[in-house]
């Protein structure tokens, strides 16, 4: 039963391209870009619910890590010609590698002074990407990234672009799913919720806190690098700090800790606004006050209210026939 | 054999000295209780030897290694397992969870076995829940396991911190005031439960406000006084040394 849901939802998701083309075939084009877009804000949220939501340390640093990612593999692919299949995973340890040597420091500081500190280098990253002209283009933009290119595959139309967004989807899904249940998982929140009782459980706090940031940061390069080569485009402003602001409204009116919940955040988050450009006027009002509404009625997010949704709906049957 | 010693361990806050120069010395086995008047530094002795905080002076030995300033993590990898004065556990974790957390054998695994959930990590994790369920049935709390410990009662929640520290099957226990602000039925079954784990041949130390439990279970009392150690002997001794007296009641 389960296992036929989930087959048939995935089924569902892979041939959406289709359906839409069938059903709306004018709008084919927009449906798709804002769910490509779904797709890989909802892997970018993941990756930083790791640190957010799983060892609790709220880092700002995540669109420098995006950033480093996108701007490390649309320069290899247009300036030094390498193949998306090099300058992806270039992205990714570039990324991983600046997450490690600023999370050494960084985590020396404590919670308040941690935002802080990370704030200031995505600031940093911002500037730089901004200023040094000769390397990062500055606000002139990286143009012309290629479209990525598997094999004998070139991914260059929407649909194609759709599958590989959800393949990305599902396989940081997987890892996220692998990091934060079971072991590893249990060693993440006792670090969350009790850093003094961990270390008397053996766990140390800094490598699993500095294992998250990695990871969390690994992720979000490989998202950036992503999404340079489908816009083309790379510009300076794509790392601003309003980013992490997005993503925290993902997270949290999603379901801070939750798979579910911040896929869910992203997908409402990233297509909210889309629906809304139906009233122009008052779009951003609309935006503004649902925010404030699900705040107040459902403060932990989206995934609590699907769940008080179950549970309501698991108990009725059995209170009728009682 | 010596399991655990301190020579000369100092602490000093901002001019006071916490701890002072204590010799202390457990042997294998031994089942020992540290007390003292409020603020005399038995908690901070505690902290020191753990790695929670460092020594200004002297040294901490576990079974003949030097342990100074090592992290708490460490140490407690050593099978030097502690309870908290404060009762802690992890409110959000049931308390199935809070127990497995603190099995996890850094040593055998690492990182990308317990990503892709290796066959070995899958047999160690059934273990792993077996021996939780029956350390939970052995404090009583089994059919609270599967309860957030955030929703336990003060002494079910002290239970469970307990618990949670013998599930690594530590060597040494070191637990800060077991019997402190528990019913009396459940000062009775912490008595059980300590003198248990002194049967199986674990070796205690116990800081402990409650005199009738210090008397009742211990084989050997050491008294700290304003961070000195003024008194040390079997408990029969050391409750008519006229230092110790003075230290409870004054002159």
């Amino acid at each position: 039963m389960r296992a036929a849901r989930w087959v048939l939802g995935s089924a569902l998701l892979v041939a959406f391209p289709w359906i839409v083309a069938a059903g709306l075939p004018g709008q084919q084009r927009y449906i798709l870009h804002v769910l490509i877009f779904t797709a890989l804000y909802g892997a970018l949220a993941l990756s930083y619910d790791l640190v957010v939501g799983h060892v609790g340390s709220l880092s700002l640093a995540h669109p420098a890590f995006f950033g480093l990612g996108a701007y490390a593999a649309a320069l290899l692919a247009t300036e030094a010609g390498w193949p998306f299949v090099a300058a992806l995973p270039a992205g990714v340890a570039a990324a991983a590698v600046v997450a490690l040597a600023v999370g050494v420091p960084m985590f020396r500081l404590t919670e308040h002074s941690f935002a802080m500190g990370t704030l200031g280098f995505a600031i940093v990253t911002q500037i730089v990407a901004t200023n040094w002209v000769d390397f990062t283009h500055g606000p002139l933009c990286v143009t012309g990234i290629p479209k990525p290119q598997v094999g004998g595959l070139r991914i260059a139309t929407l649909p194609a672009f759709y599958w590989l967004g959800l393949a990305t989807l599902a396989l940081v899904a997987l890892l996220y799913r692998g990091l934060t249940t079971f072991r590893l998982g249990r060693a993440f929140h006792a670090v969350r919720d009790n850093e003094t009782l961990a270390a008397a459980a053996s766990i140390d706090p800094l490598k699993y806190r500095m294992l998250a940031f990695v990871i969390g940061g690994a992720v979000a390069g490989g998202v950036g690098a992503l999404y340079a080569s489908y816009v083309g485009v790379l510009c300076p402003g794509e790392l601003t700090v309003s980013l992490s602001v997005n993503l925290l409204v993902m997270i949290f009116l999603g379901g801070v800790g939750s798979l579910r919940g911040v896929v869910v955040g992203a997908a409402a988050f990233t297509a909210l606004p889309e629906v809304l450009r139906m009233a122009p006027t008052w779009r951003m009002v609309i935006y503004g006050l649902l925010l404030l509404i699900i705040v107040i009625r459902a403060p932990d997010g989206l995934e609590g209210l699907l769940r008080r949704g179950a549970a309501l709906g698991r108990r009725r049957p059995s209170s009728s026939g009682a | 054999m010596v399991l655990f010693e301190t020579r000369g361990l100092t602490k000093r806050f901002l001019g006071v000295t916490a701890v002072d120069a204590v010799d202390l010395s457990v042997e294998a086995g031994e089942l020992v209780s540290l007390i003292g008047p409020n603020g005399s530094g038995k908690t901070t002795l505690f902290n020191c030897v753990t790695g929670y905080l460092p020594p200004d002076g002297g040294r901490v030995i576990v079974r003949g290694r030097d342990v100074t300033g090592v992290a708490a993590h460490r140490i407690a990898r050593l099978g030097v397992g502690r309870t908290f004065q404060l009762v802690s556990v992890f409110p959000r974790l049931s308390a199935l969870e809070n127990l497995l957390t603190f099995l996890q054998q850094h040593q055998e695994e690492n990182v990308l076995a317990r990503l892709v959930r290796a066959p070995r990590v899958r047999r160690l994790e059934a273990a792993a829940v077996e021996r939780a369920r029956s350390l939970l049935d052995s404090v009583g709390l089994g059919a609270r396991a599967n309860a957030p410990a955030g929703t336990l009662s003060y002494g079910q929640r002290k239970l469970l911190a307990f618990a949670a520290a013998l599930m690594p099957d530590p060597d040494l226990l070191l637990l800060d005031e077991p019997a402190a602000a528990v019913n009396p039925t459940m000062i009775e079954q912490m008595k059980t439960q300590i003198r248990a784990l002194h049967r199986q041949g674990k070796t205690v130390l116990l800081v402990e406000h409650n005199m009738d439990v210090v008397m009742d279970i211990s084989q050997r009392v050491i008294v700290l006084d304003h961070g000195q150690k003024i008194a040390e002997g079997p408990p029969e001794v050391v409750r008519r040394d006229p230092k110790v007296v003075e230290a409870y009641f004054g002159r």
